[in-house]
This record gives C-alpha cells, structure tokens and sequence, in this order.
C-alpha cells in the first residue's frame, strides 16, 4: 500500500465530492496540447501492456469458464423467479457477540414467500401461504436434491448448501425458482 | 438496493469509442438470441463477459475459493434473469454490478465472522504455468515475459484504488466506462480522470524500477 489506500467510496455524497476533486486534480495536469497527446499515447500503450499482462497472468480458469458455459441450462422461462427480499447478511443488525447466527433468506414470487434458515447442518424452511409443494435444492446446472416437505409446506434438508444454491418449487401448476445465492 | 434486481440502473454509458466498443454492440442481441434457445449466443456472451466478471471478484481480492463462488452465482443468476434483463445491451453492466454487491456481501461477512484464518487476502503468486505463461517463457519472449511480470507486481504496489480500477479497466475485451462504474461503485465521470493518473503513477514506478 503505497499512496492511495482508500477505498472506493461507498457513499452518494462523498462519491460526488471525490469526483469533483479527481477533476480538478485531472485538469492541474494538463500541459498543453503537444505533451498531452504524447502521454496520452503513453497511457493506452501501458493500458493494452497490463491487459496483455492481465490474460497471461490472472486469466479466467478453465473450469469457471465452463461452468458458466453450462449455465446456459439453468435459463428457464417456464419458472417464476422469486426474489430475495431479506437476507440477513445484508438487512439484519449484526448481534453481539454472535458469530454464528443463521443466515435467514426470503424470497417472493407474487403471492408465495419462502422464508430459509441456512446453518452449517443444513437447511430448514417455510411457504406461506401454507401448502403442500414438492422442493428441490439446486446446486449447479446438474446438481437438483429433493428435500422433505410436509403438508403445511415445511421443510428441512440435513445437508448444507455447498456454494451456490437455488430452490425450485412446484406448487400445483406452478414452478418457481429462488434466486441464485451463495450461501 | 440488493444484488440481482433487474432495475434499468443508474449508470449511463457514455458514448466511448474504446476498443471494445464493437464487440459490445452485440451485446443486446445476443441476449435476445440467448433468449430465443440460441446456444452459441451464450457462448459468445460467456466468452466476452467472462473476463470482466472475473476481473471484479479479483478487484476485490477474495480468497480463491469465495471468488469462485462469486463468479458462479454471479453466471447462474445471469442465466436464470436471461428473459428477464430490462436493458440487454448493457448486460456488461448488469453482471458487473451484481460481482460488485455479491464480492462485497463476501466482504461483509467476513469482517462479521472475523475469522482469523480465513484467507481472504491471498494472492495466488502461484508456481503452476499456464500454458501461455510457458509460451512467453521461451527464450526469445524472456525480456517481454520479464516486463509483464514487473508490469503485474508494480500493479500490485499501487495503492487499492489504483490497483481497482485498472485490474477491472483491462479486462478483454476492454469493458466501458458504464461498465466500470457498475463494477466498482464509482461515477463514470470519473474514471477518465482516475484512470490517466493511475497509469501516469504506474509508468513512474516502472520508470523508477528501470533506473534503479
């Protein structure tokens, strides 16, 4: 870490404040038009180096390049998306103290809601209104498991989502299919 | 404001004609195509969008194994929003912001779970070659290969806003500003900026590198 160890700001308002100051800064660098175009000429040349250095060094892998080519399968336009509407991580107050609370997910299509509770032994969870459904957790493009429900539309799974994970339900006529998450 | 929600987003592409450009006027098409059952237009998303995703989760310096996760989710969920996408052709955009907000909730939970051994700063220096890496290690290409590791350790010395920006900035093919700005959380405006003094310290320190 050398000069510039700030973080992007996360913020509106400094965000706006910092822009203007790189503007300002950009604009005190400006030594007339001949010196200009040379170094901007520097600039690209050291650009299209790095994006050289980029591919050769820090490529994408090989295998994360296919799993996103075997995505293609989970494209479903049949199914209704529901979306998260809470996620603990994000929406709940951290308490004191507790390092190991459950993550707790939400998630809404329309009318039925899908309330998760994710632990490291699993997984439990609710529909509402409360119907009988049959549930799977997905895992990747090939990986679905069916998990028990019972009438009421409760249900609990003894293994942990394992990296990314969605839950495809069917209700009757209707498939829905929670947004993808990484648990 | 939550990951993944298919809101037309705040980030107005400026009209920039960097070399990406072309390839990224296809962009909304091959979404419509993609749509339509066409599995080389998801190829063709997956090729070019790909180093941009991975470009983000490495701005923001997660452990192999949670960037991993990262760039899944991020193409699962592209994958499942495909019909769904408002703005096609700035799916750059869309992708870039939904690594931005899921290597952040990464992020967020790690400082929550302060585990001491997690290694959320390890930067691989890893011994394995790539083939490429073994191309350029041949003689002839020895003094090239040379400047583009210094090239990458000078990147890595720079300072995390620097470092950032231009990790995200060369990706391949080159993203837009709107997509920057939807990696990073920063205003397009001030990328140009950002960027000229970026490299312009990057060129000193590989100046002061070949003095020394």
């Amino acid at each position: 870490m050398s000069d510039d160890e700030d973080r992007f700001p996360r913020h509106g308002a400094d965000e706006h404040r910092q822009a203007g100051d790189r503007h300002r800064r950009a604009g005190d660098e400006f030594r007339g038009a001949g010196a200009g175009d040379e170094e901007e000429l520097a600039d690209a040349v050291l650009e299209e180096g790095l994006r050289q250095a980029a591919a050769v060094l820090d490529p994408v892998p090989d295998f994360l390049r296919q799993l996103a080519l075997d995505a293609y399968a989970l494209h479903d336009l049949d199914a209704q998306l529901a979306e998260l509407t809470f996620d603990s991580l994000v929406d709940a107050l951290p308490v004191r103290g507790v390092t190991d609370a459950p993550r707790m997910l939400t998630f809404r299509a329309g009318e039925v809601t899908v309330d998760v509770e994710v632990t490291d032994h699993g997984l439990i969870g609710q529909l509402l209104p409360p119907q009988s459904a049959r549930i799977e957790v997905l895992g990747g493009p090939q990986t679905a498991r069916q998990v028990t429900v019972d009438t009421l539309g409760r249900f609990s799974s003894d293994t942990a989502p394992a990296g990314p994970f969605a839950l495809r339900l069917r209700t009757g006529a209707e498939v829905i299919v929670t947004e993808w998450l990484r648990a | 404001m939550r990951a993944g929600t298919l809101r037309s987003t705040a980030y107005h592409d400026v009209p920039y004609t960097r070399g990406g450009a072309v390839d990224r006027t296809e962009v909304g098409a091959l979404v419509q195509s993609a749509v339509d059952g066409d599995a080389a237009a998801w190829k063709a998303l997956v090729e070019g969008m790909s180093p941009l995703v991975w470009s983000v989760v490495r701005a923001h310096r997660l452990s192999d194994a949670d960037g991993h996760e990262v760039y899944q989710t991020v193409w699962f969920r592209f994958a499942q929003n495909l019909g769904r996408i408002r703005e096609p052709d700035k799916a750059g955009s869309w992708l870039a912001s939904t690594t931005r907000h899921e290597c952040l909730k990464v992020l967020k939970a790690l400082t929550r779970l302060t585990l001491t051994d997690d290694p959320r700063v390890l930067d691989r220096a890893s011994d394995d070659r790539t083939p490429e890496e073994s191309l350029i290690d041949s003689e002839e290409a020895a003094d090239r290969a040379e400047r583009v590791r210094c090239l990458w350790q000078e990147l890595e010395g720079l300072g995390e806003r620097c470092r950032q920006l231009l990790r995200v900035l060369v990706a391949s093919p080159p993203p837009s500003y709107g997509e920057i700005s939807a990696a990073l959380g920063i205003a397009v405006g001030s990328i140009g900026p950002l960027r000229q003094r970026c490299l312009r310290r990057l060129r000193a320190r590989m100046d002061a590198r070949g003095a020394a």
